[in-house]
């Protein structure tokens, strides 16, 4: 049995870690956490995504920017890696699965790996396509993998004009995926055009979105958790 | 009223040279092609990135059809990553607009990015050819309309020949090193820019968008990024101006600081506030959103945000980025019109 002190050091080490980009840290935590037993989805929810919320208030106040933003990336994957064989499969009634890329000619990824490492931390099944993806590769792999939500993101004014084109070929294939766009010039009226479901104009609101989402699934595993114990 | 007695090409070099000028001139450093003017020649978007005729003739036609008072070549952002050795994709195949991207960076890892700058990297992949582009647009209309080139920042160029991922990181982890880097792409973009004004281009504008502060602390810009734009403007004869675009307000200072003659600034910045930092006598030239204004926006829209631009306090109305090439032609017109009013 884990004691509640030595969880809380370890939780505690975890995020801290992340906050600092300390990714030897992290690892050392993760390790730890698995050795001694500890549950590993407890690790990832309360130690490395509380860390990166953390994160995303230190980049909303201009604390932090975006090299600090993915060395803090860097050492949650740390983390990531070592807790993920040992997550518990959660039942959280969503199916989790998610195609993700940047639009061709746009080679801008850091924003799309930001929106990607959240899908991996919520155990979301992530097939990213990387940069630069012809449009019609969004349709395929959406059909290909019955995914229920499609990622698009365009960091330039020059390419974004591409994801349209996606978002109507998504639409006449499977009116019920989601479809959420991202990126700099992207704003709430064009995703309303375009007749997406979600956007984020820059990286922070990409992680904020993101981080919503992940909170959000926080939230249900702690009411799964309490009813279970109910 | 006062007769115009100045034609766009010496209302914008009376503006750098700090002269009164009849009216702000509207005009752009960065691309400024529109599918209307490729209409007119025939061209794709695809072809006009590798022929120089067809390049300056697609750059003429935004003066030639609505007035506006520059052209600039090229309309990429790889030129010089691609005279560094890095392989281009200009996506012959496609119909739709796409801009040429780096295929094949030079710099993998951290490890390789004590590169060795090829001998006579001016004369290698494309720059004869804007080089030429650029004569070409002189001979043409170089008499009534000013004729503009860009290069890359430093930062936003090392961004091209190598991962950006890895290249933020290092900036923060290894200063010294990314600053090593920075200095000799420095040094290529001198080289370069000195090319284009050997054929007498009237101004040249040093794109570093890579280091706007939505992705670097002011900080690190003044720290990393500052000392080899000074060393550029330093070393450039003619007429520069510094464009970031993003969150810039923190910046302005530095910016100005750099050396350049002029900064561009996108709509992300309060135009007020950086002229009241900035003081009468700086040029400050911004800041309409290329797309979400020009593109999708209606006339009103157009020519109540050239209104804004003015009433802000820029010294010339210039885009945010490039003009979006299929900006509709009404709103160009009006736009220009507004502009003369």
């Amino acid at each position: 049995m884990v004691s509640e002190e030595k969880r809380r050091e370890i939780l505690e080490r975890l995020k801290n870690g992340v906050i600092q980009y300390d990714e030897d840290a992290v690892k050392e935590a993760a390790q730890e956490a698995v050795e001694i037993g500890m549950d590993a989805n407890e690790a990832i929810f309360d130690g490395l995504v509380s860390g990166m919320e953390e994160v995303g208030r230190l980049f909303e106040e201009q604390e932090y920017f975006v090299p600090e933003l993915l060395m803090c990336a860097d050492a949650l994957y740390a983390g990531l890696d070592i807790l993920k064989p040992h997550v518990r499969q959660m039942d959280l009634g969503v199916k989790g699965s998610v195609v993700i890329g940047t639009v061709e000619g746009d080679v801008h990824d850091i924003g799309k790996n930001i929106v990607k490492m959240m899908f991996d931390v919520a155990g979301f099944d992530v097939y990213d396509l990387g940069r630069d993806v012809p449009l019609d590769k969004f349709v395929e792999e959406q059909i290909k993998t019955d995914s229920d939500l499609v990622c698009l993101s365009a960091m330039m004014t020059t390419t974004m004009v591409g994801m349209q084109k996606v978002i109507n070929k998504l639409r006449e294939k499977n009116p019920d995926v989601k479809i959420m766009i991202g990126g700099a010039p992207v704003s709430q009226e064009l995703a309303e055009k375009w007749g997406a479901d979600g956007y984020a104009p820059d990286a922070n609101n990409a992680l904020q979105e993101a981080i919503n989402m992940v909170s959000a699934l926080k939230r249900m595993r702690e009411e799964a958790e309490a009813n279970k114990k109910a | 009223m006062a007769v115009t007695t100045m034609n766009s090409r010496e209302r914008i070099l009376k503006l750098f040279s700090g002269e009164p000028v009849d009216r702000v001139p509207c005009f752009s450093g960065m691309g400024n092609v529109t599918t209307e003017g490729l209409k007119t020649l025939g061209y794709k978007f695809a072809a006009v990135h590798l022929d120089a005729r067809m390049m300056a003739e697609s750059a003429a036609t935004t003066p030639k059809l609505f007035g506006f008072e520059s052209a600039v070549v090229p309309f990429d952002l790889t030129v010089e990553a691609e005279a560094l050795g890095c392989q281009i994709n200009v996506y012959a195949h496609s119909e739709d607009i796409l801009y040429p991207t780096i295929k094949e960076k030079v710099i993998h890892n951290e490890d390789e990015m004590d590169i060795e700058v090829p001998q006579g990297v001016e004369k290698k992949g494309r720059v004869p050819l804007v080089k030429e582009a650029i004569e070409m647009l002189k001979k043409d209309i170089g008499e009534e309309f000013a004729i503009g080139t860009y290069v890359l920042g430093p930062f936003t160029l090392a961004g091209q020949i190598m991962e950006l991922n890895d290249l933020l990181k290092l900036s923060f982890k290894k200063p010294d090193k990314t600053g090593q880097l920075l200095d000799k792409l420095a040094d290529v973009i001198i080289k370069i820019a000195r090319e284009y004004e050997s054929v007498g281009v009237d101004y040249i504008t040093v794109r570093e968008m890579g280091a706007t502060s939505d992705v670097l602390s002011p900080r690190v810009f003044k720290n990393l990024i500052l000392p080899y734009l000074k060393k550029i403007f330093a070393e450039l004869k003619g007429n520069t101006v510094l464009h970031i675009c993003g969150k810039t307000n923190d910046i302005v200072g530095f910016m100005m600081e750099s050396g350049t003659k002029a900064i561009s600034v996108d709509q992300k910045n309060d135009i007020a506030e950086t002229r009241k930092k900035l003081g009468p006598q700086a040029l400050i030239f911004g800041n309409y959103d290329p797309y979400n204004v020009l593109v999708t926006g209606d006339e009103e829209t157009v020519r109540s945000t050239m209104r804004k631009c003015i009433d802000d306090g820029v010294s010339a109305v210039w885009p945010g980025c490039d003009i979006w090439p299929t900006v509709p032609p009404e709103n160009m017109k009006a736009m220009m019109d507004e502009i003369k009013k």
